[in-house]
C-alpha cells in the first residue's frame, strides 16, 4: 500500500473510456489480472469463499446452529463436528459459517456508510466556497481523533449491544478517514483545467463530482474502502468482547471468540478457529484493495491497457508501468508530466517568495501530510 | 490562513465539538431503561425505597435541568460525584487513567520500536523476496485481533499459563506505581498485544512514506551529495515525512484505546475501559456523562495537538501559509 | 531518480530548514576540500556521515525500554518474594472473588457482593450464621424468645467495642434497628411484623413483634441486625467502621478491598492473617491465571468446567460447596402463552436438567421447586416434572399449539450469566415446538424492564437469597403468580413458633408452587471454590453471601 502513489504518480487516472470495453468485459480483464498475482489470487479465493459461505448458511449448515448438547461440550474435531463443539454443545463450524454472513452484512453497511459519509464530505471539501470547504477541513481534523470504541460505547447506551452500533461507529469513523485521505487528490483533480471549463460550461456541482472527482479516487477508494472492511471486521470481534457490540445469539465471528476465550486455558484449540479466520478475512481484504487498485488503474495495469486497445480505441501501447504516453489517448486524463502542470495551475499564486521551485515543492508535500494513511484505523 | 486563525479556528470548533458531545452524550444517556436507584436498591426493594432513593440522588429532576447542572458543574471544573461510589469523578478517572494512559504510552513505544525500524528497513531491502515478506508481514500483524493476540501472550508468556512463564498475566499490583517494577511488568504483556498491531500498522505507514522519499528528489539530493542510499533515505527521507509520522502517531494513539480496552479486560487491569463498562451497566449516569465526556475531551485535544506539532516541526508551514485550492 | 521532474528539487531546502540556518555545520575544511557537489550551497549543506544525529533517539529508546524491561523483570521476581511469614504462615493471602461491590453503602446498596465482604468481617449483627444456614449467637451471646413469639430478648456479650475505639453496647443496637426501620435501610422489609425495639439493661435489648414471625432470628443475622456505631460519623460509601474483626484498609470500586485484621479486636476469634487483598476478577480466564499464578491463593467462584486442570493437580484443592443459589426461569403467571398452566407445564417437561448441569461442569444440583437443601422446608420435588419432550409436546397441543400455530416466547435475562445457558434453552424448548426469542441485557434495564414492569414471557434470574419464599406469596412481585392457597401456608408458616411445623408447611406451600409451575428451577446453584494447598479455614459453603475470614490461614508448602 503506498499512500504517496495514491497522492502523487497515480493521480488522474481516468480510465480511459470505459464504455467501449463495457462494464463486464472490463472486470473481467481486471479480476483476469489480480488472479495472475499471488496476493490478488489469494484475496479473491477467501472474499469468494466468504460470500459463498454466507449464502450457503443461509439455507444450510453441518449441524443447526441452534441444536445444542450439553453432554458434548468442548469436543476436539471429529467428524460430526469438524471444528469441534463450543460451550453450550453447538458446533464451532457451523457457528462459523452463519457468523460469517452476519460479518459480510456488517461490513457491506459499515463500507457503504462510510463511502457515503466520506464522498460527501469531500464533495463539501473541494466546493468552490471557501467557508464551507475550510469549515469541513477542520471539523474533520477536529472529529477524526475519536475513537471508533468511544463512538460506540455512547451508541451502545440506548440502543443496547447491536449491529446497529458496530455499523455506525465504524462508518462514522472510517468516513472521515476516507474524507481526509481523498481530499488532496479530489483538491487536484478539482483544480483542474477539464473540471474548471465543465463549471464555467454550467455543468452542475453534482454532475462534476461525479463524472470528474470520483473517477479520478477511485484507486484510493478501492484500498481505503477494503482496508475499511476490514477493519470493521477486527472492530467488530473488539466491541464484541467488550459486550458492545454484536448481541448473543446472533453469529458472528467476534461472538465465536469471546464466548470461546474463556475457556483458552482448558481448551485452546477452539478459539484458535474464529481468530484464524478474522485474521484469514481482514488479510484478504487488505490485499484485495491494493490488487484492486493495481488492476482497475490502465497506468499500471498493462493488461487493462492491452484489453482496451484491443476493444478497438488506438491507445497507443507501452511496455512500462508507467510511461507518459499511457494516458495520451484520453483528453481527460492527467498525465504524469501533465500532473503538476495542473496542480500548479490550481495551485493560486503564492506569496511572492520569488522562488517557484521551491513553491511546488511545497505543495507537493503538503498534499501527502494531510492523509495520515493507513496507519490511522488499523489497531483493533 | 495564518497560524493564529488556524489556531482560533481549531480551538472554536473543538470547544463546539466539545459541546456537541456532551448534548449527546447526556441524550444517550437518558434514552435508556433504567436507572442507579433501581440497581441500588436490588430485587427486593419495595418501590417507597426506590423513589426515596431518587430524590436523595436527585433523579427527580427534569433533564434540561440535570442537563443545566452538570454543564454548570463542568464549567467551574467540577466532573460531579458518582452516585455509586459517591467518589469525585476525576479522582475515579485519575486514578484509572494511572493504568491505561501507561498502558497506552507503553504500547506506543512498543509499535514504534517495532514499526520505524522494520517499516524501514522493508522500504529499503533490496531483494523483492525480503519486500514482499516484510510486507505480509505487516500486512498480517495488522490483521490480528487484539483480543486473539493477548491471548497468544498469555499462553506463551504469562506466569502460570503459559509456556515460559515471565511476566504475570493479569491485574495490577494494589500499590498502583508504588511498586514501579511490579506496575510496569503488569503492563508488558497487554502492552505488546496491542503494541504490535499497532507496531504492524506503523511498520506499513512508514515503509510507504519511505518508499515515497525514496522515489522523490530529496534522497536524490542526498545521493547526489555523497551518501549512500539508505544514509539519504534515513537522515533526510525519514526526517521529511517525521510531520506526517507525527500525524499517524497520534491519530494512532486514539485508535489504540480499543485494543487497549480489550486489553485491560482480557489482563483484568483496573483501567479506564471497565470502568466505563461497569458504570454504563449500573447506571451511574453522572459518573458515565463525565467520563465519556472527559475521554472525547482528551482525545479532541490530542487531535488539536497533533495539527499544533504537525505545523510547528514541519518547516515547510512554519511560514503560516496554507494553500488551498479554491478556484 | 527522476532528475526531469520539474518542480521537485528543491536543494536542500528541507534538510537545511529542518536543522535550522543559524546552526553552525561541522564546517571544517569546508573551504580547502572539494565537496560531493559542485554547486557552493550544497556543499555547505553537506555533512559528513559520522554524526548519527538522526538515529540517537532510536537508541535512546531502545535502551530505556531495555532497561525498563530487565529493571521490571528484576523488581518483579523480587516483589513475589517479600511477603513476610510469622511461623510458616503467611502474613497476608490474597483471595478472588468474582462479584465486585460498587460501593460499601451496606445499608443502601444491595447485591450480595457487599454481604459477602462485609457481614461477619468488618461489621457484626446481634446474631450470626453458620456454614450450615443455621443461626449462632453473634454480638448477642444468647436470647429468649417468649412462648408467644411475640417478645425476643437478647443478651449481649460484654466488653464489645468498634475498630475506632468506642464501646457498643444497647445503645447501639437499639439506634440502628431504628434507624434501620425508620428509614427504609436494605433488610427492613425483612423484618416483618416489626413494632420495637427498647433497650432494657446496658447489655439487653428486647424486641417486640406485632405477630410471630419464624424467620426473625434468621433475619437477623443477616443486614438486618447489623449494628452501627451511633456516634461515628463516616462516609459509609467509601467506608466501613464495625465491630468485626477487620478493618477495610483499601477499597477500590470494582476492582479490590484490602482488610487488615482489627489488634483490638473484643471477640475471641481474633484475625489469625494480618492482611487479606481481595481482588475481583470478573473475567473467568484472568480470575484462572490468578490462581494458577499465585498471585490469589483460593478463587471462588472458579467455573466449573476451568477447574478440570486443578483438580488432577496436587498442589490445589477442589470443592463445591452448598448455596442457596436458585437459577429461576421465572414465567410470567399474566403473560400471553405462559398464563396458561399447560403452557407452563409443557416447559418445564422440556428442560433437561441434567443435561444443562453436565454442561456446566457437574458440581451443580437439580431442583424442583423454590426451595434450596439449605434452607427450612426444602424437599426433593425433581420428580414432579421429569424431561419428558412428549408430555410436553402433548400439553402443547391441548393448550392449541402445534406446527400449525408456532408458540413464540421472549427469554429476557441480563447478561450477566453469559449466553450458554439462553442457548441451550432455546434448543431444548425448540425439540418440542416452542420458539424461544433470547433477549439479552443489562441487570439494569432487566431490572425495569421484568423486575419492575413485567413484561416479559420468560425470564432468568440466579435468585441467590436464601429465606426468600416469601417472593411466591407475594402476588405483586414480577413471577405474577397468585395462589390464595400458597400465601396461607406461607402465613401459617411464619406465624407458627414451631420450627418443625413451619417447615412442614413451607414444604407444602412449595410443592403447591412448583406444582402449578410458577417457573421452572433449572438447577441450584453449587460454588466451586479451588485454593493453594496450605490454605486453611476458607468457607466453602454459602461463600458468595457469607464469607467469614477470621480463621483464614496459609502456610506455604
Amino acid at each position: 500500500m503506498n499512500p504517496g502513489e495514491q497522492g502523487g504518480r497515480r493521480l488522474g487516472s481516468r480510465p480511459p473510456l470505459p464504455g467501449r470495453l463495457g462494464f463486464w468485459g472490463r472486470t473481467r480483464v481486471v479480476l483476469g489480472s489480480m488472479w495472475h498475482r499471488a496476493a490478488g489470487r489469494y484475496s479473491l479465493i477467501v472474499l469468494a469463499l466468504w460470500v459463498l459461505v454466507s449464502l450457503v448458511s443461509r439455507f444450510w449448515t453441518p449441524v443447526s446452529i441452534w441444536s445444542t448438547d450439553g453432554y458434548q461440550i468442548w469436543q476436539t474435531p471429529s467428524r460430526g463436528h469438524l471444528l469441534g463443539t463450543d460451550g453450550t454443545g453447538a458446533d464451532i463450524l457451523s457457528w462459523l459459517m452463519a457468523g460469517s454472513a452476519t460479518n459480510l452484512v456488517m461490513s457491506l453497511l459499515a463500507v457503504l456508510l462510510s463511502a457515503i459519509l466520506g464522498l460527501g464530505l469531500v464533495m463539501a471539501m473541494v466546493s468552490p466556497h471557501a467557508g464551507i470547504s475550510q469549515t469541513v477541513v477542520v471539523l474533520v481534523d477536529a472529529l477524526i481523533s475519536l475513537p471508533t470504541v468511544l463512538l460506540a460505547l455512547i451508541l451502545a447506551v440506548p440502543l443496547g449491544p447491536s449491529m446497529a452500533v458496530v455499523i455506525v461507529a465504524c462508518g462514522f469513523g472510517y468516513g472521515l478517514n476516507l474524507a481526509r485521505i481523498v481530499r488532496p487528490q479530489a483538491l487536484l483533480v478539482a483544480g483542474s483545467d477539464y473540471v474548471q471549463s465543465a463549471r464555467h460550461s454550467g455543468v452542475g456541482a453534482f454532475r462534476i463530482f461525479f463524472t470528474h472527482l470520483v473517477p479520478n479516487i477511485i484507486p484510493v477508494l478501492c484500498v481505503q474502502l477494503s482496508m475499511s472492511a476490514g477493519t470493521s471486521v477486527l472492530a467488530e470481534s473488539g466491541l464484541t468482547y467488550l459486550g458492545v457490540g454484536v448481541p448473543s445469539g446472533l453469529p458472528s465471528w467476534g461472538h465465536s471468540l469471546t464466548t470461546s476465550v474463556k475457556f483458552i486455558n482448558v481448551f485452546p484449540l477452539t478459539v484458535l478457529w474464529p481468530g484464524l479466520v478474522v485474521t484469514m478475512v481482514v488479510v484478504a481484504l487488505n490485499l484485495f484493495g491494493d490488487a484492486l487498485r493495481d488492476a482497475i488503474d490502465p497506468v499500471t495495469n498493462p493488461e487493462l491497457r492491452a484489453a482496451v486497445a484491443g476493444a478497438g480505441r488506438a491507445v497507443p501501447r507501452s511496455k512500462g508501468m508507467d510511461g507518459p504516453a499511457d494516458s495520451a489517448g484520453s483528453a481527460h486524463s492527467i498525465s504524469r508530466c501533465g500532473l503538476t502542470a495542473h496542480a500548479e495551475c490550481a495551485d493560486r499564486p503564492g506569496p511572492a517568495d520569488g522562488d517557484d521551485q521551491a513553491n511546488g515543492d511545497n505543495r507537493s508535500v503538503r498534499m501527502d501530510a494531510d492523509h495520515p494513511g493507513q496507519g490511522g484505523r488499523s489497531c483493533l | 490562513m495564518t497560524m493564529a486563525r488556524f489556531l482560533l479556528r481549531r480551538l472554536a470548533l473543538f470547544i463546539l465539538a466539545l459541546v456537541a458531545v456532551s448534548v449527546l452524550v447526556f441524550a444517550a444517556l437518558r434514552i435508556l431503561p433504567g436507572d442507579v436507584a433501581s440497581v441500588m436498591a436490588g430485587l427486593n426493594a419495595p418501590p417507597e425505597r426506590v423513589t426515596a432513593l431518587r430524590q436523595r440522588l436527585g433523579l427527580d429532576r427534569s433533564y434540561p435541568r440535570q442537563y443545566l447542572d452538570w454543564a454548570n458543574g463542568l464549567m467551574h471544573g467540577d466532573l460531579g460525584r458518582s452516585l455509586l461510589t459517591d467518589r469525585p469523578v476525576a479522582a475515579q478517572v485519575g486514578e484509572r487513567a494511572q493504568v491505561t494512559f501507561p498502558l497506552i504510552l507503553c504500547g506506543l513505544a512498543i509499535a514504534l520500536v517495532l514499526g520505524i525500524p522494520l517499516g524501514c528497513a522493508s522500504a529499503l531491502a533490496r531483494s523483492p523476496r525480503m519486500q514482499a515478506f516484510s510486507h505480509m508481514a505487516a500486512i498480517v500483524g495488522g490483521a490480528v485481533p487484539a483480543l486473539w493476540s493477548g491471548l497468544l501472550f498469555i499462553m506463551l508468556f504469562s506466569k502460570g499459563a503459559g509456556l515460559i512463564g515471565l511476566l504475570p498475566s493479569q491485574g495490577f499490583p494494589v500499590q498502583g506505581w508504588d511498586q514501579p517494577g511490579q506496575a510496569l511488568q503488569s503492563l508488558l504483556l497487554p502492552a505488546l498485544s496491542t503494541g504490535i498491531i499497532v507496531g504492524a500498522g506503523i511498520m506499513r505507514y512508514t515503509r510507504s512514506l519511505l518508499g515515497d522519499m525514496l522515489s522523490s528528489g530529496y534522497v536524490d539530493m542526498g545521493m547526489a551529495c555523497g551518501m549512500t542510499r539508505t544514509q539519504a533515505a534515513l537522515r533526510i527521507g525519514l526526517r521529511v515525512a517525521s510531520p506526517q509520522l507525527v500525524s499517524v502517531v497520534g491519530l494512532t494513539m486514539a485508535e489504540m484505546i480499543t485494543g487497549v480496552m480489550v486489553s485491560e479486560n482480557l489482563f483484568a487491569l483496573p483501567g479506564l475501559g471497565s470502568m466505563l463498562i461497569a458504570d454504563v451497566g449500573n447506571r451511574d449516569l453522572l459518573a458515565v456523562q463525565s467520563e465519556l465526556l472527559l475521554l472525547a475531551a482528551f482525545f479532541l485535544l490530542l487531535g488539536l495537538l497533533v495539527d499544533i506539532v504537525h505545523r510547528l516541526i514541519d518547516p515547510r508551514l512554519r511560514d503560516g501559509t496554507r494553500r488551498e485550492v479554491a478556484a | 531518480m527522476r532528475p526531469d521532474e520539474p518542480g521537485v528539487h528543491a536543494p536542500g531546502s528541507a534538510t537545511e530548514a529542518g536543522r535550522g540556518h543559524d546552526r553552525p555545520g561541522p564546517r571544517a575544511g569546508a573551504d580547502d576540500r572539494p565537496g560531493p557537489s559542485t554547486d557552493p550551497t550544497l556543499n555547505e549543506a553537506y555533512r559528513p556521515m559520522s554524526s548519527r544525529g538522526n538515529s540517537l533517539p532510536w537508541k535512546l529508546l531502545s535502551l530505556t525500554l531495555a532497561l525498563a524491561l530487565v529493571v521490571s523483570l528484576w523488581t518483579g521476581h523480587r516483589g513475589g518474594q517479600t511477603d513476610r511469614t510469622q511461623g510458616g504462615l503467611a502474613g497476608s493471602i490474597s483471595i478472588g472473588l468474582k462479584l465486585p461491590p460498587g460501593n460499601l453503602d451496606i445499608r443502601n446498596q444491595s447485591g450480595t457482593a457487599l454481604d459477602q465482604l462485609l457481614i461477619g468481617n468488618v461489621y457484626e449483627g446481634l446474631v450470626a450464621r453458620d456454614s450450615d444456614n443455621k443461626v449462632i449467637p453473634g454480638l448477642a451471646k444468647d436470647w429468649e424468645v417468649s412462648a408467644d413469639g411475640l417478645e425476643y430478648t437478647f443478651h449481649l456479650n460484654r466488653g464489645m467495642r468498634f475498630s475506632n475505639g468506642h464501646p457498643l453496647d444497647a445503645a447501639d443496637v437499639v439506634w440502628s434497628l431504628r434507624e434501620l426501620m425508620d428509614r427504609h435501610y436494605q433488610g427492613s422489609e425483612m423484618l416483618r411484623n416489626y413494632r420495637s425495639i427498647d433497650q432494657v439493661g446496658a447489655t439487653t435489648v428486647r424486641l417486640r413483634l406485632t405477630r410471630p414471625y419464624q424467620h426473625l432470628l434468621w433475619e437477623l443475622s443477616g443486614r438486618a441486625g447489623l449494628v452501627f456505631d451511633h456516634r461515628a460519623s463516616y462516609d459509609m460509601k467509601t467506608q466501613a467502621q464495625g465491630s468485626g474483626p477487620y478493618l477495610v484498609e483499601t477499597f477500590r470500586p470494582n476492582d479490590s478491598v484490602i482488610l487488615k485484621a482489627d489488634p483490638h479486636y473484643w471477640g475471641p476469634r481474633k484475625a489469625k492473617t494480618g492482611t487479606i487483598r481481595i481482588r475481583y476478577l470478573a473475567d473467568d480466564n484472568a480470575a484462572v491465571n490468578a490462581l494458577r499464578s499465585g498471585d490469589v491463593q483460593v478463587l471462588a467462584p472458579i467455573t466449573a468446567n476451568l477447574a478440570g486442570p486443578f483438580r488432577s493437580d496436587p498442589s490445589f484443592h477442589v470443592q463445591a460447596g452448598d448455596d442457596t443459589d436458585k437459577f429461576v426461569l421465572a414465567m410470567n403467571g399474566k403473560g400471553g402463552a405462559t398464563s396458561d398452566i399447560r403452557v407452563r407445564q409443557a416447559i418445564r417437561y422440556a428442560i433437561d436438567h441434567k443435561q444443562l448441569i453436565a454442561s456446566r461442569g457437574g458440581a451443580d444440583k437439580a431442583l424442583g421447586g423454590p426451595i434450596p437443601p439449605l434452607d427450612p422446608g426444602y424437599e426433593d420435588l425433581t420428580g414432579l416434572f421429569p424431561h419428558d419432550p412428549g408430555r410436553a409436546r402433548r400439553l402443547l397441543a391441548q393448550a392449541g399449539y402445534g406446527p400449525g400455530r408456532p408458540l413464540r416466547l421472549r427469554l429476557t435475562y441480563a447478561n450477566t450469566y453469559g449466553a450458554e445457558l439462553g442457548d441451550q434453552l432455546r434448543s431444548q424448548l425448540k425439540a418440542v415446538g416452542i420458539d424461544l426469542d433470547i433477549r439479552m441485557v443489562e441487570f439494569s434495564v432487566w431490572l425495569q424492564d421484568v423486575h419492575a414492569n413485567k413484561d416479559y414471557d420468560l425470564s432468568l434470574v440466579d435468585h441467590g437469597e436464601s429465606h426468600d419464599f416469601y417472593q411466591w406469596a407475594t402476588p405483586t412481585y414480577y413471577y405474577n403468580y397468585d395462589s390464595a392457597k400458597v400465601r396461607q401456608l406461607y402465613d401459617q408458616a411464619m406465624d407458627t413458633v414451631s420450627r418443625e411445623r413451619s417447615r412442614d408447611l413451607l414444604a407444602k406451600a412449595a410443592r403447591q408452587v412448583s406444582e402449578d409451575a410458577a417457573a421452572d428451577w433449572l438447577f441450584n446453584y453449587r460454588i466451586t471454590t479451588a485454593w493453594h494447598q496450605g490454605l486453611e479455614g476458607f468457607p466453602v459453603n454459602l461463600n458468595q453471601s457469607l464469607l467469614p475470614l477470621a480463621d483464614l490461614t496459609y502456610r506455604k508448602a
